[in-house]
């Protein structure tokens, strides 16, 4: 048995426009759904699918987050993961803290293999694994598009821009997900019925790190502005030359 | 029955004059039911709405496979009891579960009547091997139910059906022509009424296999050209006399009970595309540019959103409260076919009430929506034009409007005389209040029962809405408001129909259109707490 850990995410439904703050000290999201990290739940679909292949696999959601995100774990337990672990933080958490938190729980659970989304929609930091990888010392590879696993070790294949590459790591060791890996599946009436029993542990985080950087301002992209016809190139050129564009 | 079962609600409860202070409101579907009520959303808009297209043509398969798809996470058998292969979900529950499956209306009616009057049937009046025979494949989505009471010759006169059934031996002899069944086409097993002797309604499974059945082509429909309608033809059908439910000459019953809980399912499934157009109408007039402003920012735009979000408030309010009632009957009376017939009749007043309310509604709302597309909306470029049609069907079946307007005040007399009722009391409201003056006026003139009944679905529509308005507060109170200004004004409607006098009407609660407007477009759709 094999014991994977699936790091997930509680962010803003990356299809719905959020404003920022009108003090510009982050996001509007109070009132938005909130959704698993697409990359998150592709590297849950993929856990399960390993299991589905015939590996015997005990899969554990995990999140760190607030309260609320007990409802992304359940549906990752209703997704199929076996069980969940909601360490509970109000507030942010940079990318080392979480690092930091998930590592603990890799210890205690006794896990081989962390399966990860390669960022979150939400800050799009990409940092996470990396520094996971290093706190523990394990084998590392990001944006996998295809996983199986061989005895005690895991065959990962990785879309670059020069060809496909394949990389064979050794137990234990964190993989994460690139877009293609699986298509999650839809959550089953059946499934979000069984999620009822199976268990989701609540724990405090083990750092109280302070965030090491600072958040200067927020906004919005600023909307074009209207643009102006001209009639020839020569027109053009005057134009762009009254702007400064060309000398 | 202990006494203190008989202090619990019953059906008619809200004629008593005390508004009910604590209903329930679809704000309270928590934890892992918001999940299952957001993967049937996630289902309608991933697998369902782009296909549209296809099946209105129907594609051949096409609509099979995403029954048997939804059969697969569960969909089509929500409430079946678990001994049958259901998940045996409170049917609160599986109604708003129906609601987002149902915001394609051909899939939404495909779907409502294999997990709904297609099943009810079976499941309240069946016996163990006949439920046991044929549940399982309908509540996995493998096999597909249909049901099937009305003739050319016999609409809303329903008992006046010609479908005839002989006893031959150990089997039936069925002849008759059933018209407009939904799913024809696909159907596994029918639920047919014939008559036995001439004149005993009885209830019939009727297996697709059976020799004798056949299905002649699909009607030409105006909407809802995604589902099957077609006629059940059965010429000398030989169904073997197991296949009755219930008893001979009470099939009956067993129509009329499934259609009780087919128009509380229906009432939810109407709210789907109303839902959907919403949503559309809120993207695109946000999107669409006249005199430089978005057409979202124009008053008598912000007034249609205000109205649908309005509407769609009050439709949701008073369907979800009645879907607990039910429930709570359920668990009163349950286990013998007595104890079913019980508590699927309990609340008939209240599911006629809320199929009319809820069906008008589906109509005023998409046609509010497609008067934000402009002249778009009468193209076929959008989809709003295909909700136009698919929803005028809702207000004629599962009994016409009029029909269900007539039934409920009759039954409420019935109730009265058998001491299940009390005649309408005011309760606060000045809806109630015109109930209250109305109703001892009322003669047998099917002008003043129909205006009536108006008076009723609103009495019990601000009675919801206020519920639920005073439990959340802030927008739902807003919407409370603004539901019985509108309320008011079509009361006053009904009671000078029923009186022919005049009479002062409140002075209206003083509501911000543009903010409710706002709250549509911030939710993507219509409001919800
Ligand atoms: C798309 C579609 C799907 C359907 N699916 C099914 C199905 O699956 N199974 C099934 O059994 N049936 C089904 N029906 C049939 C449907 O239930 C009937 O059409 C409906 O009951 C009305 O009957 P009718 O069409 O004969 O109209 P009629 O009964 O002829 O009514 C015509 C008009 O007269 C009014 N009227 C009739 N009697 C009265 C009265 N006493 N007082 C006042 N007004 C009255 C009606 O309200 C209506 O406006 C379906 C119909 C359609 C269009």
């Amino acid at each position: 048995m094999i014991n994977i850990l699936v790091p997930i995410k509680r962010v803003p439904d990356p299809y719905i426009k959020v404003k920022p703050l009108p003090d510009g000290s982050g996001l509007d999201v109070a009132n938005v759904k909130h959704e698993i990290n697409p990359f998150d739940e592709i590297a849950l679909e993929a856990a399960i699918r390993l299991r589905e292949q015939g590996v015997e696999l005990a899969i554990t959601v995990v999140s760190i987050g607030p309260d609320e995100a007990e409802e992304q774990l359940r549906k990752g337990l209703a997704m199929g993961a076996d069980s969940a672990i909601l360490v509970q933080k109000q507030g942010g958490m940079d990318s080392l803290g979480v690092a930091k938190e998930i590592a603990e729980i890799a210890k205690s659970t006794g896990a081989k293999l962390v399966i990860m989304g390669k960022q979150a929609t939400d800050d799009d930091c990409n940092q996470a694994s990396q520094m996971l990888a290093a706190l523990l010392g394990w084998g590392y590879c990001s944006c996998a598009s295809q996983i199986s696993l061989s005895g005690s070790h895991i065959e990962v294949r990785r879309e670059t821009d020069s060809g496909e590459q394949r990389v064979s790591l050794e137990l234990p060791a964190i993989v994460t997900a690139d877009l293609r890996l699986a298509e999650p599946r839809y959550i089953a009436l059946p499934g979000i019925i069984k999620a009822r029993s199976k268990p989701l542990e609540k724990r405090v985080p083990v750092h109280n790190d302070q965030v090491q950087y600072r958040v200067l301002s927020v906004e919005s992209v600023p909307s074009r502005k209207a643009g102006k016809m001209v009639q020839s190139v020569p027109e053009l050129v005057a134009e762009l030359k009254s702007l400064g564009a060309v000398s | 029955m202990s006494q203190t079962q008989s202090a619990t609600a019953q059906g008619c409860d809200f004629l008593q004059g005390n508004p009910p202070k604590n209903s329930f409101y679809p704000e309270q579907f928590l934890g892992d039911e918001s999940l299952m009520i957001q993967a049937a959303e996630q289902f309608s808009r991933q697998e369902v709405l782009p296909m549209s297209w296809r099946l209105d043509e129907h594609e051949e398969g096409l609509m099979k496979h995403l029954v048997s798809k939804a059969g697969e996470l569960g969909f089509c058998g929500i409430d079946t009891p678990e001994a049958y292969g259901g998940l045996g979900l409170p049917k609160n529950l599986a109604a708003r579960i129906l609601e987002l499956l149902s915001l394609n209306a051909s899939f939404s009616v495909t779907i409502g009547i294999t997990s709904g009057i297609g099943q009810l049937g079976l499941i309240l009046f069946g016996t163990e091997a006949q439920k046991l025979a044929r549940l399982p494949h309908l509540a996995s989505g493998e096999k597909i139910a249909a049901y099937a009471l009305s003739e050319p010759n016999s609409g809303s006169d329903a008992l006046s059906l010609t479908t005839k059934a002989e006893a031959n031996g150990g089997d039936y002899i069925l002849n008759g022509t059933k018209m407009w069944i939904s799913n024809a086409q696909w159907a596994d097993t029918f639920l047919v009424m014939a008559k036995v002797d001439g004149d005993k309604v009885t209830a019939f499974l009727v297996d697709r296999s059976c020799p004798g059945v056949s299905i002649s082509r699909e009607e030409h429909k105006m909407g809802l050209k995604g589902s099957s309608t077609a006629r059940l033809v059965l010429e000398n059908a030989v169904v073997p006399a197991e296949n009755v439910l219930h008893e001979v000459g009470l099939g009956h019953h067993v129509a009329f009970n499934a259609l009780n809980l087919g128009r509380f399912k229906l009432s939810s499934m109407s709210l789907g595309p109303a839902r959907d157009a919403i949503g559309l109408a809120s993207s695109y007039s946000q999107e669409r540019k006249q005199f430089g402003r978005a057409i979202s920012e124009f008053g008598l735009i912000q007034k249609k959103f205000a109205s649908m979000a309005t509407l769609f408030f009050a439709a949701e309010s008073m369907v979800y409260r009645t879907g607990a009632m039910i429930d709570q009957a359920f668990q009163r009376y349950s286990g013998s076919v007595e104890d079913n017939m019980r508590a699927a009749e309990e609340y008939a007043v209240e599911c006629s009430m809320i199929k009319v309310f809820s069906t008008e509604v589906e109509s005023m709302i998409i046609d509010d929506a497609l008067q934000c597309f402009g002249g778009y909306g009468f193209t076929e470029e959008f989809p709003i034009a295909r909700h136009y049609r698919d929803a005028r069907v809702s207000r004629i079946y599962e009994g016409t409007n009029e029909i269900n307007r007539i039934f409920l005040v009759d039954r409420i007399r019935k109730r009265i005389l058998l001491n299940r009722a009390t005649p309408p009391k005011k309760d606060g409201s000045f809806v109630s209040e015109l109930a209250e003056l109305c109703w001892p006026l009322l003669k047998d003139g099917q002008i003043e029962k129909g205006a009536m009944a108006d008076l009723l679905i609103l009495m019990y529509g601000v009675q919801s809405c206020w519920s639920r308005g005073n439990a959340l507060g802030s927008h739902a109170l807003e919407l409370a408001k603004s539901f019985e200004n509108y309320a008011n004004i079509r009361a006053l409607e009904a009671y000078q129909l029923v009186t022919g006098e005049p009479i002062q009407i409140p002075k209206p609660h003083n509501v911000d259109q543009q903010n409710l407007a706002e709250l549509v477009h911030e939710a993507h759709g219509p409001w919800h707490g």
